[in-house]
């Protein structure tokens, strides 16, 4: 609903989105490295929002509230972010965590920041024959329903991994700039429309 | 069986403490009686709420913090909503440290 709120709000630029639709981002995976050794067990007492169970995963993984993320943080200093919904506030979140580990004694640098996924979503709002696309984009298509329910879409250009929904949901995932999931939803846009399913 | 020292700092384990400290100092009571004692009253402790206590609580709350390390979870609970089968309360900060009673008998 909020997506459709901001569409309304800001014209589609019909240039780079043909569609009219733009995917909405709903996770950013980002890494980065902290370069310096950390002492799981000492961060995990002193931050808040912390879990250290290593007997299950040799991270601590922390939580903040803005932006809403998650952090794996390992003791060779490497750091995950995820759950951001921009690159932007990825980042920030990503030197909150590194700010963190500073405060707590540590002489945390912030290299080689890198995002390493993007996961999109968008609503084309009709129905789609998935068989008929399996069958028709084969080399690309893996639709087994007893599996999984929707068809999974492996683009070749730009790289990117969709799934496909008969209720006319996808997900795209795969990106490491939103530039190729707006690509993507482009490519596929079209085939979409082709496979659009007749109601009765 | 090993217990767990989490009673200890309850009302009556801090009152039980004192005076154990008070006997000891006036010599009423030997320091390794006193460990006696104690050791005795987490066993007591754990016995007695997993036997005798029938009655539930349901805690409700905004999650401040949370933590999980050497397998003990802390919370720390704001405006939480105590609630029993005839009562309930509330309370601007809480904090709440758990421990897995399973570990006791691996």
């Amino acid at each position: 609903m909020a997506e459709q709120g901001l569409e309304g709000s800001q014209p589609v630029d019909l240039k780079k989105h043909p569609s009219g639709i733009v995917p909405t981002l709903q996770n950013i995976v980002s890494t980065v490295n902290l370069d310096c050794k950390l002492d799981l067990k000492a961060i995990a007492l002193q931050a808040r929002n912390a879990e250290y169970n290593p007997k299950r995963f040799a991270a601590v993984i922390m939580r903040i509230r803005e932006p809403k993320t998650t952090a794996l943080i390992f003791a060779s200093g490497k750091m995950v972010c995820t759950g951001a919904k921009s690159e932007q506030q990825s980042k920030l979140a990503a030197r909150k965590y590194a700010r963190i580990i500073q405060k707590l004694g540590f002489p945390a640098q912030f290299k080689d920041f890198k995002i390493q996924n993007i996961v999109g979503s968008c609503d084309v709002k009709f129905p789609i024959r998935l068989e008929g696309l399996a069958y028709s984009h084969g080399a690309f298509s893996s639709y087994e329903p007893e599996l999984f329910p929707g068809l999974i879409y492996r683009m070749k250009q730009p790289k990117i991994v969709l799934l496909i929904f008969v209720s006319g949901k996808i997900v795209l995932t795969g990106a490491k700039v939103r530039g190729e999931t707006y690509e993507a939803f482009e490519n596929i846009y079209p085939v979409l429309t082709e496979f659009r399913k007749n109601q009765q | 069986m090993a217990t767990f020292e989490l009673y200890r700092r309850s009302t009556i384990g801090m009152c039980l403490t004192e005076t154990l400290d008070e006997m000891v100092q006036n010599g009423t009571l030997s320091p390794e009686l006193a460990i006696q004692v104690l050791v005795q009253f987490d066993k007591s402790m754990t016995e007695a709420l997993e036997t005798q206590v029938k009655s539930k609580v349901s805690i409700k709350g905004h999650l401040h913090t949370y933590r999980f390390c050497d397998n003990v979870w802390t919370f720390i609970l704001q405006d939480a909503l105590f609630k029993n089968e005839d009562s309930s309360e509330t309370v601007g900060r809480v904090k709440i440290v758990a421990c897995d009673s399973k570990l006791l008998t691996q």
